[in-house]
């Protein structure tokens, strides 16, 4: 392997290694606008110039390949000059708007700049060329052409990862501008990394925009619930508000995040957000609800048996729900009528990350299947559409899941567990609201098999408890308790399936 | 005696071409191992005319042996260098022995398809060239099994559409591709990858002619033409105050004053020599001194100061303004700038607008040192020549013509012309 001497330090790497990624091995950053690790390299900003022995100018570190022997230097005086020219250049016709620029706080060009550059500009104002301010690209982007330094990242990213080809560089020489191809709209399922791919403020998402300075927020490593793929996110919010996700790059799982599951946190903002509990009559306060939901259990039990009574598991909800579902079944209940089984269709569905499974936790379930049996889906299906069941305790878009399979639900009663009312398909004797997995931990095995395990960043709204605590109170109700009322109880319990 | 070979004939004609003697180095080519083609042409010293002078026996030799892609050899006739009109005037006067050239090389590197990229305003040549194309293949000199070798050779001519970057070569390549004409990161360098990812060599109009006398009277022959390791003949064309501009062809190592005198006829009455800028736009401008100094040869025309180039001489006399020449040439590699890297795009529209000022005398203090320095700052830090060849001119202009750039900025002007007016006094 060839061996490379960076300021000093010594590696040895394979070949085709660049000197760059030597750096980065080596601990050493080198500035980069156009490098992306996971797009080609283009070479083009310049930024990242570097010493090499022997070599009689500067070499860009992306796209200089180590050789064994090479030595090369990132803090020469003729390395900071270059840095700081390149600086000048992409500042010339920069419009410097960082005061009402989104990306201020986590700008290459702001960094850059205090890093290495901190010139006078040279440039006198009316020699700047104006450009496009805000041009709407696409469903969830805004392009500021004045911003743009040029780096093609968000072409190369278009033309590479999602192969949509929507933008391109239009114009050439300092008339050069980042445009979008006729016939084209910027409306790929992964458009919002976009934003985060340009260093600059040129391409913001709208959903971010004007809402918070990046300084104030603050950051928590979590898992996206948007499908079975568990992408890795890092969730930014401030003062009790989510504001945006963005991915946490994990090589099992992801480097970039798509847009629905960027937008996923929107469901703890939403309008139809449930914070208080409904029965047939209209809105309730949680707690009697549940003490309703718990009588509606007792009445069918006593009337026509436990075994009227159904409860579901879910493929959208953590371990730990499914756990206390099951749990309520077994232990409260007394019903053999549950039912865990959840086949679905899985694999990546883009060649990206989508999953064709849009739950989260269908491998979650299978743990818990193998712990409690209970029904398959074929024969719970019969079961219903025989007549003889009376109560169905299940989470909104599990039921809904099934909801072509079913004929009439309308004399069968309801519990429902559901976080926002756009969840709701069906009539409902009682809906329970839950916390959202913002505002919980919850554990979610994707469709490879990895176990994951969801932060909670922001608190439930008032009286919105986690789902657990939520059924646990239910069964407290019922006169024989799950217990799964605190956390320490709840992990010694799902400790079996978390190994 | 001065010897002639690519200006020898001329003959756009095939039959007169061939009566001349023509298509017989191709015969003989046909005859030998592709190797020793390629030996020979790396005995002649021919050095490449498209302006970077890299050795070209040496450039063939690159095509890697083992690699068993197609291979391609692509000819530039993109010539679009302000001050070089050398190419048009070979191809106009001699089309055959640059398709004599293009089928030895082809056949020296063991490509079977070639590619002409003709400049887009060059549509009376490339009509020509198509021409004697199709006239060349129903003679068997092109087409299948080439006069019963075995060798199959099929050459397309395309035309570009009119950008100067498309004749750097690899942005040359990506526009016979199809795609905008960008130059490419190198390496990979083109004979490793190159048109469509293929081994693939690229050379200018007259390296490619220069082929076929070296093969007819060989490599040793050629090479003690010329002045010592610039060797050969070749062709300068000269413009601006002189009597007679034009393309001359002459053997390398003349001395500028001769080649002035004897064949641009020297200045025009009433014009004294200020400056030469010796090798087209891109090259450090020379003063009068040090061009009267210096021989036409790759190694004095360095010594000089300057680099030999294309070719392309132009001439500059004392009624020029150095600062409006210098606007010129910024506004040309502002335009044509293909805008991929930083300091290329952003520093020459900068410098047009400064020197724009400057010409019209609103210059400030300080401008000059700041043009200086933008230009400094662009140098060498650049993905393709393109950079360098505004920086060089900016950069000679303003040391050696400074008082000139001095006389904009204190709001004098030169007296040469009406301050900003585009119109001269005189
Ligand atoms: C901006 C730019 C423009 C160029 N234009 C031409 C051209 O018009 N014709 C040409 O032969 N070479 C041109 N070159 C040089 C080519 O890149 C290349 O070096 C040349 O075609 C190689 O041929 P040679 O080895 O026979 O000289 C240009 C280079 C640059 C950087
Ligand atoms: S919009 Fe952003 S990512 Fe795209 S080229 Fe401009 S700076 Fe780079
Ligand atoms: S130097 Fe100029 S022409 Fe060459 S790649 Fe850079 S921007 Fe394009
Ligand atoms: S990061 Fe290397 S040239 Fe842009």
């Amino acid at each position: 392997m060839p061996k490379i001497t960076i300021d000093g330090k010594t590696i040895d790497l394979p070949a085709g290694a660049t000197i760059l990624q030597a750096a980065q091995a080596l601990g050493i950053y080198i500035p980069r606008y156009c490098y992306h690790p996971a797009l080609s390299v283009s070479g083009t900003c310049r930024m990242c110039a570097v010493e090499v022995d022997k070599a009689p100018k500067l070499q860009i570190a992306c796209a200089t390949e180590i050789a064994d022997g090479m030595i090369a230097r990132t803090d020469t005086a003729a390395v900071k000059k270059a840095r700081k020219d390149v600086l000048e250049f992409l500042l010339a016709n920069h419009p410097v708007d960082c005061p009402i620029c989104d990306q201020a706080g986590e700008c290459s060009l702001q960094d850059y700049y205090m890093d290495y550059g901190l010139h006078k500009s040279r440039v006198a104002p009316e020699d700047k060329i104006q450009r496009s301010k805000h041009r709407a690209a696409g469903r969830y982007l805004v392009l500021d052409n004045e911003r743009c330094i040029l780096c093609t990242r968000c072409v190369r990213f278009c033309d590479e990862v999602t192969k949509t080809n929507e933008l391109t560089v239009s114009g050439r020489s300092d008339a050069s501008f980042i445009d979008i191809r006729e016939g084209k709209s910027l409306d790929n399922d992964y458009s919002l990394n976009i934003a985060e791919l340009c260093p600059v403020g040129a391409f913001t998402s709208r959903d971010f925009r004007f809402k918070q300075r990046v300084w104030f927020l603050k950051r928590i490593k979590s898992v996206c619930t948007g499908c079975a793929a568990g992408c890795n996110i890092e969730v930014h919010y401030n003062e009790n508000t989510v504001y945006r996700l963005m991915p946490s790059p994990n090589p099992e799982t992801n480097t970039w995040l798509c847009d629905r599951g960027r937008m996923t946190y929107k469901a703890l903002q939403a309008g139809d957000r449930l914070r208080k509990a409904f029965v047939k009559k209209g809105s309730m306060e949680i707690e009697p609800a549940i003490r309703h939901a718990a009588h509606l259990l007792d009445e069918a039990a006593r009337k026509t048996g436990p075994e009227s009574v159904v409860v579901l598991g879910s493929p959208y909800l953590s371990i730990e729900d499914n756990l206390a579902l099951a749990e309520l079944a077994a232990t409260s209940l007394k019903t053999s009528n549950l039912c865990l089984d959840f086949p679905r269709e899985q694999g990546v569905k883009d060649g990206i990350l989508i999953n064709k499974d849009d739950a989260p936790d269908a491998n979650g379930l299978k743990l818990l299947k193998a712990r409690y049996a209970g029904l398959d889906q074929g024969a719970l299906i019969e079961l219903i559409n025989s007549g003889r069941i009376k109560l169905i305790v299940a989470e909104a878009r599990a039921l809904s899941s099934l909801k072509e399979k079913l004929r009439e639900l309308s004399n069968i009663e309801t519990v429902i567990l559901a976080v926002t009312k756009s969840d709701l398909d069906f009539e409902s004797a009682c809906v329970l609201p839950y916390a959202a997995n913002f505002e919980t931990e919850g554990h979610f095995v994707n469709y490879k098999g990895l176990l994951q395990k969801t932060t909670p960043s922001v608190a439930a709204p008032d009286g919105v408890k986690p789902l657990w605590t939520v059924l646990s109170k239910l069964s407290s109700c019922t006169g024989a308790p799950i217990r799964l009322e605190d956390a320490a109880e709840l992990r010694e319990r799902i400790s079996e399936f978390i190994k | 005696m001065m010897e002639k070979i690519l200006l020898k004939t001329e003959a756009a004609d095939i039959e007169a071409y061939i009566k001349a003697g023509g298509y017989q180095a191709l015969r003989k080519a046909l005859a030998m191992k592709s190797e020793d083609v390629t030996a020979e042409v790396k005995k002649s010293n021919l050095r490449g005319r498209g302006g970077a002078g890299f050795p070209t026996g040496l450039k063939w030799s690159f095509i890697p042996k083992a690699n068993t892609k197609p291979r391609y050899l692509v000819c530039n006739a993109d010539e679009s260098e302000p001050g070089t009109f050398k190419d048009r005037e070979l191809i106009l006067k001699n089309p055959h022995l640059l398709i004599e050239g293009l089928a030895i090389a082809s056949y020296a590197i063991g490509a079977k398809q070639c590619y002409i990229y003709i400049r887009g305003e060059f549509a009376k040549e490339t009509g020509l060239l198509s021409d004697c194309v199709n006239e060349a293949s129903k003679r068997g000199y092109l087409g299948n099994n080439i006069l019963s070798s075995g060798f199959d050779l099929n050459i397309a001519v395309h035309r570009g559409a009119g950008a100067y970057i498309c004749g750097e070569e690899t942005a040359l390549l990506e526009s016979i591709e199809g795609k905008r004409g960008l130059p490419r990161l190198k390496p990979p360098f083109p004979a490793v990858v190159g048109l469509f990812g293929c081994p693939t060599v690229i050379n200018n109009v007259e390296t490619l002619a220069s082929v076929p006398a070296i093969i007819e009277k060989g490599g040793d022959w050629y090479s003690k033409l010329g002045a010592g390791k610039s060797a050969g003949t070749k062709l300068f064309s000269v413009s601006g105050p002189v009597k007679k501009p034009g393309v001359y062809e002459i053997e390398l190592g003349m001395p500028f004053k001769k080649f002035l005198e004897d064949y641009a006829g020297g200045m025009l009455e009433g014009s004294k020599l200020k400056a030469v800028i010796p090798g087209g736009s891109s090259v450090p401008v020379l003063t009068a001194a040090e061009a009267l100094k210096m021989n036409l040869d790759y190694e004095s025309v360095q010594q000089a100061g300057s680099m030999l180039g294309s070719g392309g001489i132009i001439i500059l006399d004392d009624k020029a303004c150095m600062v409006e020449t210098l606007l010129v040439l910024a506004k040309f590699y502002h335009h044509e700038s293909c805008g991929q890297c930083t300091p290329c795009r952003e520093g020459g529209g900068w410098i047009e607008k400064l020197l724009r000022k400057l010409e019209a005398g609103k210059g400030k203090e300080g401008d000059i040192a700041l043009i200086y320095s933008i230009a400094e700052n662009m140098l060498a830090r650049t993905l393709c020549p393109l950079g360098d060849a505004l920086a060089m001119p900016v950069m000679s202009f303003i040391t050696k013509f400074r008082p000139e750039f001095e006389a904009h900025a204190a709001g004098n002007g030169c007296g040469k012309r009406e301050a900003g007016s585009g119109k001269s006094t005189q």
